[in-house]
């Protein structure tokens, strides 16, 4: 398990890092499909299978294939120039001292913490996670759940809105 | 433990093999089929009625010259097909083709694994039928090749909406989203009884996933040469043949075990069982490929969106209202 774990961290890492350095636009659209399933793999070491299905259905099932379609669309076959100027740069240190900063605090206040109360982890497979999940989402989510759902849906409009100028 | 390990060895090793098998025979089938419907005898010469036609093909293209366009993505363009073999090949992991059996004492299964989010994973694989085809469609650096790419992931994220909501009538009478349990709550009645709309919702969208006529906008022989496949030859060529195949075998394959009652059957063996109504589902796609013409590419997107779509979710209402009526 640790060995995998392993694993599926360096295709995670090697594929991010080629995302944001391929010049050619579909191929890091692929790298970052890859990078999905090595996010996958995790959800799938830690239990969570009905997250890691999720993650490839969704993510590099139905997201990505809409961006590898725009990107042929435009036929942006190579990106040979690229602008950088001042303020790029300096947003772009900020965020990279942060983000290093809040990973130190994580890995030195963090420790293995095991799931409280009922749900243990025998009891979730016991019931299957996704019933788990599901109970939840109906009956202690609902609310939230009912608010993203309407939120979807306002998107769904206004996408409608935009595309069509004259209705 | 170790007998375990060889027991699921050999039961990927048959499970690769007959598919491979199965998809190489099926194009034997297709145009034997096309022969009957257009009243004609179909391959004749290879064998007795052409029995060895299938490798005749394979070893032909095995020994073609393997081109590559120039200005092409070297890379993509071999990535491309095997993308399409893959998921095809996986899905049938966990499909249970049989009920399981003894062996020295061992109880085996005869389903490669039981996922317990069975049906999504199959979902999940499907949706990455469609990478591909638009790769290959992009990276061939041709013009009819990239019409045909975007046609088909176009088509492919419609119908995959339907493809998705036709199931869920399924997952709710069953409970439960392994194939081994939904297999086993068949055991009375087959769930085509209770989802005779979900049942032809899935086979329509299904065959649209696969790109078989007369959803084959992205390959239309007519307009766009061959498509998305144009500019490929050799065994790159063999493979999309070899995972449209596959395909068909394990949609046929999902088919039988979600609405068909799976291995279940009086008298034969589960396995035959499972075989002859895979069979049986794979003559319906291809009576429908030869049966109808290709549809317009407007009017299969507005097939897909403003009917398919509308019925699948009338038919998860209607579900939903009749179970909670028959529990209260």
């Amino acid at each position: 398990m640790e060995a995998l774990f392993y694993i599926f961290a360096f295709i995670a890492i090697f594929s991010a890092l080629m995302v944001i350095s391929m010049k050619n636009p579909l191929t890091s659209a692929l790298y970052l499909v890859l990078c999905f399933f090595a996010l996958a793999g995790f959800y799938v070491l830690l239990d969570m299978q009905f997250l890691a299905v999720m993650q490839i259905l969704v993510y590099a099932g139905a997201i990505m294939v809409l961006v590898v379609l725009v990107i042929m669309l435009l036929n942006i076959s190579r990106l040979n120039a690229v602008k950088t100027d001042f303020h790029q740069k300096i947003i772009g240190i900020i965020i990279a001292i942060v983000l290093f900063g809040e990973i130190v605090i994580y890995t030195v206040n963090g420790m293995t913490k095991k799931p409280t109360g009922i749900f243990t982890h025998s009891v979730i497979n016991k019931i299957g996670n996704t019933q788990v999940i599901g109970n939840f989402l109906f009956t202690k989510y609902t609310l939230s759940f009912e608010i993203a759902s309407i939120l979807l849906f306002v998107a769904i409009i206004g996408a409608y809105l935009f595309a069509k100028k004259k209705l | 433990m170790l007998f375990w390990l060889i027991a699921e060895v050999i039961k990927i090793l048959i499970v690769f093999a007959g598919l491979l098998l199965s998809a190489a025979y099926l194009t034997l089938l297709e145009r034997k089929i096309a022969a009957r419907i257009q009243n004609r005898m179909g391959p004749m010469e290879a064998g007795f009625h052409g029995f060895l036609q299938p490798i005749a093909d394979g070893i032909k293209l095995f020994f073609k010259e393997d081109i590559i366009p120039s200005e092409a993505n070297k890379f993509l363009f071999i990535l491309a097909p095997i993308l399409v073999v893959i998921p095809a090949l996986t899905t049938f992991a966990v499909i249970p083709f049989g009920a399981p059996i003894k062996i020295m004492g061992h109880i085996v299964p005869l389903q490669i694994t039981d996922v317990n989010v069975g049906i999504l994973f199959i979902l999940a694989l499907t949706s990455l039928g469609v990478y591909g085809v638009v790769i290959g469609g992009w990276a061939s650096n041709s013009k009819y090749s990239l019409l045909g790419g975007i046609r088909t992931a176009a088509q492919m994220v419609s119908y995959e909406i339907a493809l998705v909501l036709s199931i869920v009538g399924i997952i709710m009478i069953a409970g439960d989203l392994s194939l081994s349990k939904i297999v086993s709550e068949q055991s009375h009645i087959w769930f085509v009884v209770y989802q005779p709309v979900g049942f032809l919702l899935y086979l329509i969208a299904s065959t649209a996933e696969m790109n078989r006529v007369p959803f084959d906008i992205g390959e239309a022989e007519g307009e766009i040469v061959a498509g998305f496949h144009t500019e490929y030859s050799s065994m790159e060529f063999a493979f999309y043949f070899i995972g449209e195949y596959a395909q068909m075998v394990v949609n046929s394959a999902v088919i039988t075990t979600l609405f068909l009652g799976g291995w279940q059957g009086p008298f034969l063996p589960p396995v035959i069982w499972f075989l002859i109504k895979v069979f049986f589902v794979i003559l319906i796609y291809l009576w429908l490929r030869w049966t109808y013409p290709r549809l317009r590419y407007d009017e299969l997107m507005d097939f897909g969106w403003k009917f398919l779509l509308p019925i699948a979710l009338a038919n998860i209402i209607v579900t939903g209202f009749v179970m909670v009526l028959l529990k209260g």
